[in-house]
């Protein structure tokens, strides 16, 4: 049984008409010990055959080592929204519920390779020198943490040193614990700064500035 | 799997009332009949303060007896009657400088003008420690964060329809959900506050004030008393505290200070009730009045549905010519 409905399937092939460029959906899977993957890559596979100038690509965590190690992924279900140029768009666990609108986003984002940002953002992010790793905690039940993502992704479009990612907190204990995730969405910049709740951009925009200085202290 | 939402926002409205009060069912009613798709955005019948009136004896033409949600129902559908649509969600966020104008709540949506009609239930200040363990066992929304808590006893603040819901929510996940009412009985849907109250899990501790989130790192404790009598505090030990209180303050966080304040923290709305920003209006207890009655609430409803409307039809620079009417 498909997980997109045939509506939804035809509201998501509206929504995607005109991605502005070809996007890749790079994921990595394996068979055992991993409780969604099977359903995340069904959900990739029939998103991406919404669009022609959608691609699926499925390897195996295990077997595709090198692949994953160039791309930077160190857990599953992951996937990896690549346009003309990897901007560093990750999500890690299936985006389901309100998270699946996180990920259109990002294909549009990464389609277009354009990202819609307040021009105090734009000279922080010309201004960077310092890598920022953005990784957006969220569970699929929450409203409030897509925008969180959304702001999180365009950002990585917008400037090669950030990558971010969204991390299922439910599929990823281990991380949920090593980070104190006791709610969502929960932001944490370089494993030194975090934010809590979905702010405004400008809010964020402090917080990564105070981890781009304690980096550049390092 | 969780269900799957597109969560793209659709075509965009004429307008979006935010708030569905008098003010916000008036000025919906108003903008509906002037032919305008208008969306109203609300927390729920008895969120606000008509809606937890338990008698209304002045408001013109109702003489009941009627409770505040007979009131507000009664304005709803009537709006409704006009082609308004009403969604029970809450909105989180917006951005009034865009066009169309965004507003977030469970799902995005978009519109040409915004009605701000939010009331004055917001808290004023927080519990000691609730700020300080926010993300460590504070939260507010037990939809999003309710998995944290499995197997963990929690607390649940607040005495209305959100509050009853969120800790119903909350009877999957944790061993004990107590709820901290600051009211004697519950300004909630009956149906769901006796589901709350017939609970294995559940616990009422009704008239209460919540006097501190205890923990160091993360909560592990509530603090209250009783509001009235001599009853001794109580300390309950709990991983996560929930928060659903209300107040008196004008309800403008989400916000996000794209809009001016008073000190008081009304918003401030001109004769014609518009803001400092085009297409954003306000109307109704949000802004600073000396009679906070919902018939006024309801009149400068229909003030800002006829401003809207005029912005909507790019008419906002003229005025009636009474000299050849």
């Amino acid at each position: 049984m498909p997980i997109l409905d045939s509506g939804t399937a035809e509201g998501v092939k509206q929504e995607l008409a005109d991605l502005g460029g070809p996007v890749r959906l790079v994921m990595f899977t394996q068979e055992f010990e991993c409780d969604l993957c099977a359903e995340a890559r069904a959900l990739v596979e029939e998103v991406a055959a919404t669009s022609e100038q959608l691609a699926a690509e499925i390897y195996n965590f295990v077997t595709d080592k090198e692949k994953a190690d160039s791309l930077g992924i160190d857990k599953i279900p992951a996937i990896a929204v690549i346009g003309a140029e990897d901007y560093g768009l990750r999500f890690y666990g299936i985006p389901s519920g309100y998270e699946f609108a996180s990920l259109l986003a990002a294909i549009k984002a990464a389609g277009s390779g354009g990202a819609h940002l307040e021009d105090d953002t734009v000279a922080f992010l010309q201004a960077l020198r310092e890598p920022l790793h953005i990784q957006v905690f969220v569970t699929p039940t929450c409203p409030y943490c897509q925008s969180a993502v959304m702001l999180a992704h365009r950002l990585g479009v917008a400037s090669r040193l950030v990558r971010a990612d969204m991390v299922e907190a439910t599929e990823f204990p281990h991380l949920a614990v090593k980070y104190s995730v006791m709610g969502v969405p929960r932001t944490v910049i370089n494993d030194t700064v975090h934010l809590e709740g979905a702010v405004p951009e400008a809010r964020l925009v402090d917080k990564l500035r105070e981890a781009a200085e304690a980096a550049g202290q390092s | 799997m969780e269900s799957i939402s597109l969560g793209a926002a659709g075509a965009p409205y004429d307008l979006i009332v935010i708030g569905g009060g008098p003010a916000g069912s008036t000025a919906a009613l108003y903008a509906a009949r002037a032919g305008h798709r208008t969306l109203v955005i609300d927390k729920g019948l008895a969120s606000g303060a008509l809606g937890k009136a338990s008698q209304i004896v002045n408001y013109p033409g109702a003489k009941g007896p009627l409770t505040g949600a007979d009131l507000v129902r009664s304005m709803r559908d009537q709006a409704a009657s006009f082609g308004a649509e009403f969604v029970t969600e809450k909105v989180l966020r917006v951005d009034l400088k865009a066009e169309p104008k965004q507003v977030w709540a469970a799902e995005p949506y978009q519109a040409r003008a915004v009605v701000i009609a939010t009331g004055a239930l917001g808290r004023q200040q927080h519990v000691p420690g609730e700020e300080r363990l926010l993300g460590r066992g504070v939260s507010y929304c037990a939809t999003c964060d309710g998995a944290f808590f499995q197997g963990q006893p929690v607390a649940v603040a607040g005495n209305n329809d959100e509050a009853v819901d969120e800790a119903l929510t909350m009877t999957r996940f944790a061993t004990k959900v107590h709820l901290l009412s600051p009211t004697t009985e519950l300004e909630a849907n009956e149906e769901l506050a006796q589901e709350l109250a017939s609970h294995p899990k559940a616990a009422l501790h009704l008239g209460v004030r919540v006097l501190e989130v205890l923990g160091e790192n993360r909560v592990e404790g509530v603090r209250f008393a009783a509001k009235k009598g001599d009853q001794e505090e109580q300390t309950i030990p709990v991983s996560g505290v929930f928060f659903y209180l209300q107040g008196t303050q004008p309800i403008t966080d989400f916000l996000y200070d794209q809009l001016p304040v008073s000190e008081g923290g009304c918003l401030i709305a001109g004769e014609y009730r518009e803001t400092t920003l085009p297409g954003v209006f306000a109307a109704g207890d949000v802004v600073c009045k000396h009679l906070k009655q919902s018939v006024v609430a309801a009149a400068e409803g229909a003030q800002a549905a006829m401003a809207a409307d005029r912005y909507l039809s790019g008419r906002e620079k003229l005025r009636p010519d009474w000299r050849h009417s």
